[in-house]
């Protein structure tokens, strides 16, 4: 298992640095509901909305 | 592996330190937070080390909220469950208020309706069944248990399948979130959020003593539940809103099936705004793959100080397809029901929201459902 955890965390920690690397980055570590007027954490809107 | 061993000078007793992985919990951990300095993100650095501190925290306190509630399910204890009320009331001292008087603050919130009640219920089976919520699958993932890393998996699969269908579920109808706050205003909010933690407590207590049970936190989940709550405001502070878990594992699903090809234009939830951002930004630009990162590698780090690393042999074939079926559906569930016992019920009780006590309500039925197929894979209903 060991040697199965070594290889899983060294892929994810470079997928990690890899995608911030080739990615934009925004000003400042956002949440959806900072910037979508969301009724949920996940940007769902509002029921009322529809 | 350079498994090193140290003697400890007071007690005479061996401990095992783990120094490849405590160095690569430590060095993972500052080479992301300098990447978000050279970004000029402080926050964003603050959100890595709080999420570091809640990783050992959790794991020093065997903090578990999947356990603690099959105990109180099971025998009527309720010790586990009021530490985790503890979390919540002192979150709520910093949410309700700063949320209600700053504009650049939010509670959780979330609309009440079948899409929250069908996701919190089919959470509770899972996270029976993979014997890990959200935060739990985090730091015992970090902690070196390989059954988790099946969990965690398939939680990120099963919850880009509720990415998919919470369009459909929403559509569904509901009513817009209920928010103390905005009834009483910032302190009456914040008042009747804690009476609706103290009367629950009250209620657990009544039903542990009607059942002859203990009901008193042990010492480690006094002392870990005040300072996760503490750890709590200060994410709530470096983010800007309460703590989260799941969205991050949605995203990173995402991000790897749009790299396998999958097309997400197609797909409602990814053309919210705010996701569509997130799902074309770096990852680390989202508050809560921030504080899974540091969770991850806080538990890692406490645990890799104290024994051997992911030492253990693998767990039976039952056990890790209960991980499978277990992940995928609090992965699911957790994308249906805005969140998991860490976003919507911690988050959203700590803002004030109803919607926090309503997913704490559905989850417990689905709890004992989960409880009840644990022995089908070996595992205990204990």
């Amino acid at each position: 298992m060991r040697k199965t955890y070594i290889a899983v965390v060294v892929l994810t920690f470079v997928a990690i640095v890899g995608n911030h690397l080739t990615s934009p980055s925004s000003g400042r570590a956002v949440s959806p509901e900072d910037f979508a007027g969301a009724c949920a954490p996940c940007g769902a809107p509002c029921p009322s909305k529809k | 592996m350079s498994t090193a061993t140290a003697a400890a000078p007071s007690a005479g007793a061996a401990i095992g330190i783990d120094r490849l992985f405590l160095t690569f919990a430590i060095g993972a951990t500052a080479i992301l937070v300098a990447l978000v300095l050279l970004d000029s993100q402080p926050l964003s650095a603050a959100l890595i080390l709080g999420g570091f501190g809640l990783g050992i925290a959790f794991l020093k306190a065997e903090f578990s909220y999947t356990a603690s509630w099959r105990r109180f399910l099971t025998k009527g204890e309720a010790g586990g469950l009021l530490g985790g009320l503890i979390v919540i009331a002192i979150c709520a001292l910093a949410v309700v208020p700063v949320a209600a008087l700053k504009s650049n603050f939010g509670g959780a919130i979330a609309p009440l309706g079948p899409s929250l009640i069908i996701g919190a219920f089919v959470f509770g089976i899972g996270m029976q069944l993979a014997n890990g919520c959200g935060s739990g699958t985090l730091y015992t993932v970090g902690g070196g248990s390989g059954r988790m890393l099946f969990t965690l998996a398939f939680f990120i699969i099963g919850s880009v399948l509720g990415s998919l269908s919470l369009p459909s579920f929403l559509a569904l109808g509901g009513i817009d979130p209920v928010l103390a706050s905005d009834y009483l205003g910032p302190w009456g909010g914040l008042a009747a959020t804690l009476a609706s933690i103290a009367l629950a407590a009250g209620l657990i207590v009544a039903v542990a003593k009607k059942r002859g049970a203990n009901f008193m936190p042990s010492r480690s989940y006094i002392l870990g539940g005040i300072a996760i709550g503490v750890l709590c405001i200060a994410v709530f502070f470096a983010g800007g809103h309460p703590w989260s878990v799941t969205y991050g594992y949605t995203l990173w699903g995402a991000k790897i099936f749009a790299a396998l090809g999958f097309d997400f234009s197609n797909a409602g939830f990814w053309q919210w705004p705010g996701n569509k951002q997130a799902l074309a930004s770096s990852v680390l630009s989202d508050t809560s793959s921030l504080t899974d990162f540091g969770m991850i590698f806080g538990a890692m780090a406490a645990a890799a100080a104290t024994k051997p690393f992911a030492a253990a042999a693998w767990p039976p074939f039952k056990s890790i397809l209960a991980a499978n079926i277990g992940g995928l559906l609090c992965g699911w569930g957790a994308r249906i029901g805005f969140g998991c016992n860490i976003g919507a019920f911690i988050g959203g009780v700590a803002s004030g929201s109803l919607h926090g006590w309503v997913w704490f309500l559905a989850c417990l039925p689905g709890c004992l459902i989960g409880i009840r197929l644990r022995p089908l894979f070996g595992l205990s209903r204990d």
